[in-house]
C-alpha cells in the first residue's frame, strides 16, 4: 500500500515534471517502485529521456530498466510502434531473456494475437514454471477473451501454489462475482479479509456479497460486516449507512412474526435510525438537492 | 612477579596492524567470492507451495476472529484435518526430511560444501600462518587481570610459566580479531553483508527451510485458536460513532 508521504511526493513530482521543471527520472523511479499505472506520463517522461543521447547515457545501467518500463508504458497506450522500438533494442543488449521473452509475449498481446501470445507464455512457463507474472498474464489473456470460466481456472491453479497472494485473491472474487458465482466470491473476500483486517473495502464488499446472497443469516451476518466498515472509516462510508439501512429493513420483513434474534433486532434499530440520520446529515451537506429523495427513501425502508 | 614488561613498539607495526589488515582482506576476499560462486538457489514447486501455505496459515490465526465462525472452521479443518491437510505432515516422512534432503539433492549438498569450505580454508591458513611466523614472542598485553587458566589458552606460544597472564602471544591477537572484525565489515561492505565467522559458524550448524517442523509449528497454533466472533463487538462501536457524528 503506498503511505501518505510517498502520495504527496508522488504528486509533487508530478505537477513539477508537467510544468516543465526536471526530476523526471526520480519520478519515473518512483511510479516504479510503487508500481502505480501512471502510462501517459510514463510515456512522455520516458520517450524524452531516452530520445535524448546525453540523458540517456547518463543513465547508465538503469537504461535498460527504462526502456522497459516506457515498452510497458506505451502498451498500455496502444502506441506499439514505440513498444516494439523499445523492445528491441532491448532484445540486442539481452538476447534470450526471460525478462524480454516476456516483453514480447506482452506485445503479442497487446497487438491482439492471443494465439501466439499464449503460445509464448506456456514455452516460457515451460522453462519458468514458478514465474508468478507469466501466470497471471495467462489469466489476463482469457479474461480478455471474455472467457472468465477459463480464467476462473487458471486463476484456482495458480493460487494453489501461490495461496498468498492477495491480489490474486482480489481478482478471483472480482471473477466470480461477474460470473455471479456469490458463495465463492464470498469465500475470496474472507481470504482477503484474513490476510488484511483492518482494510474496510474489504470488509464492505463481503458485506455486499452476504447482502446478495440472502437469508437471515447472512443479512446479520452482513450488517455486521456493514458496521465494522462503518467502525473502520469512522462512519465516513456512505455506502455502509446505506448498507445498514437496508439490511435492517431486509431483516425485519424477513422476521415478521419470528421472535427470534430479539437481541440483534433491538441493537439494529439504533443503529439503523442511527445510520440514517448520519446518511441524511452527509446528504444534507453535500447534496443538499437531493435530500428530499433521500430522506423519502429511507422514510419507506423503515417500514 | 607482576613486573612490567615493556614491549618493543616494533610488535605493534610488524605484527598487530598486518594480522589486523591481513584478516579484513581475506575477509573481503571471502565476501566476492562467495558472491561469484553463489549458485542461484532454484526454488522447487513443493518449497514455495509450503511457504506459502505457512504464510496463509498465519494469517488465519491472526485474523481469525474477523471472519465467522462456520467458515473459521471450514479452514481450519482444510488445514489440519488428518488425511489431506496441507499442515498436516504423515509421521513416517518428518523425521528423515533433513537428512535424506541434504543427501539426495546434489545441488543443496554442493551449496554446503562449497559454504562450510569457504570458511573452513581461509581460517585454516591465516591460523597456520600465524602460527608459523609469528609464534614465540609475547605480542601484546590484556588491559585487565586474569586468572592462571587462561595460561594454556593464551599463551602456548611462550615457554616462560612466570609471566603474567595478561601478556598474550598473537594468537589470541588472532582469535580477537577472528571474532571482533563484524563491525568492521559492516562498514565496508554494507550493513547486510557484514557475516563473519561467529555467524558461519552458527550457520553451519543449522541449514536450510526445515519446511516440516515450521508445518507442523503452525497446525499446533491453529488446532489451539478458540474462534471467538468479533463482529458483534463492531456493531456497538459503530453505534457509538455514529451517535458522534450525528449529534
Amino acid at each position: 500500500m503506498v503511505t501518505k508521504t510517498e502520495e504527496t511526493e508522488l504528486n509533487q513530482f508530478e505537477i513539477q515534471v508537467e510544468n516543465g521543471g526536471g526530476g523526471a527520472w526520480e519520478y519515473l523511479c518512483l511510479v516504479r517502485k510503487l508500481k502505480l499505472r501512471r502510462s501517459e506520463k510514463v510515456l512522455k517522461h520516458g520517450s524524452s529521456i531516452l530520445n535524448d543521447p546525453r540523458k540517456r547515457s547518463a543513465l547508465g545501467p538503469d537504461e535498460w530498466t527504462l526502456n522497459e518500463q516506457v515498452a510497458i508504458a506505451a502498451m498500455d497506450c496502444q502506441c506499439l510502434d514505440v513498444a516494439q522500438k523499445c523492445i528491441k533494442v532491448l532484445q540486442k543488449k539481452f538476447p534470450g531473456s526471460k525478462r524480454v521473452g516476456r516483453l514480447e509475449a506482452l506485445l503479442l498481446e497487446a497487438k491482439g494475437l492471443w494465439g501466439e501470445a499464449e503460445e509464448a507464455y506456456s514455452s516460457l512457463l515451460e522453462d519458468n514454471p514458478l514465474d508468478q507474472a507469466i501466470h497471471k498474464r495467462r489469466v489476463a489473456i482469457s479474461k480478455a477473451l471474455g472467457k472468465p470460466s477459463i480464467a476462473i481456472e487458471l486463476l484456482n491453479k495458480y493460487l494453489q501454489l501461490f495461496m498468498a497472494d492477495h491480489d490474486a485473491w482480489k481478482e478471483l472474487a472480482e471473477l466470480y462475482l461477474s460470473l455471479q458465482m456469490y458463495k465463492q466470491a464470498a469465500f475470496c473476500y474472507e481470504e482477503l479479509i484474513l490476510s488484511q483486517p483492518i482494510v474496510p473495502l474489504y470488509h464492505l464488499a463481503y458485506a455486499d456479497v452476504l447482502y446478495t446472497i440472502g437469508g437471515i443469516e447472512n443479512l446479520i451476518s452482513a450488517r455486521k460486516y456493514y458496521a465494522a466498515t462503518i467502525d473502520l472509516t469512522g462512519g465516513k462510508n456512505t455506502r455502509a449507512l446505506l448498507g445498514i439501512c437496508l439490511c435492517a429493513s431486509a431483516i425485519a420483513q424477513l422476521s415478521k412474526g419470528r421472535n427470534k434474534e430479539d437481541k440483534d433486532a433491538t441493537a439494529a434499530l439504533e443503529l439503523h435510525s442511527l445510520a440514517a440520520a448520519a446518511v441524511e446529515k452527509e446528504y444534507k451537506q453535500k447534496v443538499p438537492a437531493k435530500l428530499q429523495l433521500v430522506s423519502s427513501v429511507l422514510r419507506s425502508l423503515k417500514i | 612477579m607482576a613486573e612490567d614488561l615493556v614491549l618493543d613498539t616494533a610488535i605493534r607495526d610488524w605484527v598487530l596492524i598486518p594480522l589486523s589488515v591481513v584478516m579484513v582482506l581475506i575477509g573481503i576476499l571471502r565476501y566476492f567470492v562467495s558472491k561469484l560462486m553463489r549458485s542461484s538457489p532454484t526454488p522447487d514447486a513443493k518449497m514455495v507451495k509450503e511457504g506459502q501455505v505457512v504464510i496463509r496459515a498465519r494469517n488465519l490465526k491472526v485474523g481469525a476472529n474477523f471472519i465467522p465462525p462456520r467458515s473459521f472452521r471450514t479452514r481450519r479443518f482444510y488445514f489440519t484435518n488428518e488425511e489431506n491437510g496441507l499442515l498436516h505432515v504423515p509421521k513416517g516422512e518428518a523425521p528423515t526430511n533433513p537428512q535424506a534432503a541434504m543427501f539426495s539433492d546434489p545441488n543443496m549438498a554442493m551449496d554446503m560444501m562449497k559454504k562450510n569450505l569457504s570458511m573452513i580454508i581461509p581460517q585454516t591458513l591465516t591460523f597456520a600462518w600465524v602460527n608459523f611466523f609469528f609464534s614465540g614472542f609475547v605480542a601484546a598485553k590484556i588491559p585487565f587481570p586474569l586468572t592462571q587458566r587462561f595460561r594454556s589458552m593464551l599463551q602456548n606460544g611462550i615457554d616462560l610459566s612466570t609471566v603474567d597472564v595478561s601478556y598474550v602471544s598473537s594468537r589470541s591477537w588472532y582469535f580477537l580479531n577472528l571474532f571482533g572484525l563484524r563491525g568492521l565489515f559492516s562498514l565496508i561492505l554494507g550493513d547486510e553483508n557484514a557475516i563473519d565467522d561467529t555467524q558461519r559458524m552458527m550457520q553451519m550448524g543449522g541449514f536450510g527451510f526445515d519446511a516440516s517442523k515450521s508445518l507442523g509449528a503452525e497446525k499446533d497454533g491453529l488446532d489451539i485458536i478458540q474462534h471467538e466472533w468479533a463482529l458483534p463487538r463492531f456493531e456497538q462501536r459503530a453505534e457509538s460513532v455514529l451517535r458522534k457524528l450525528v449529534k
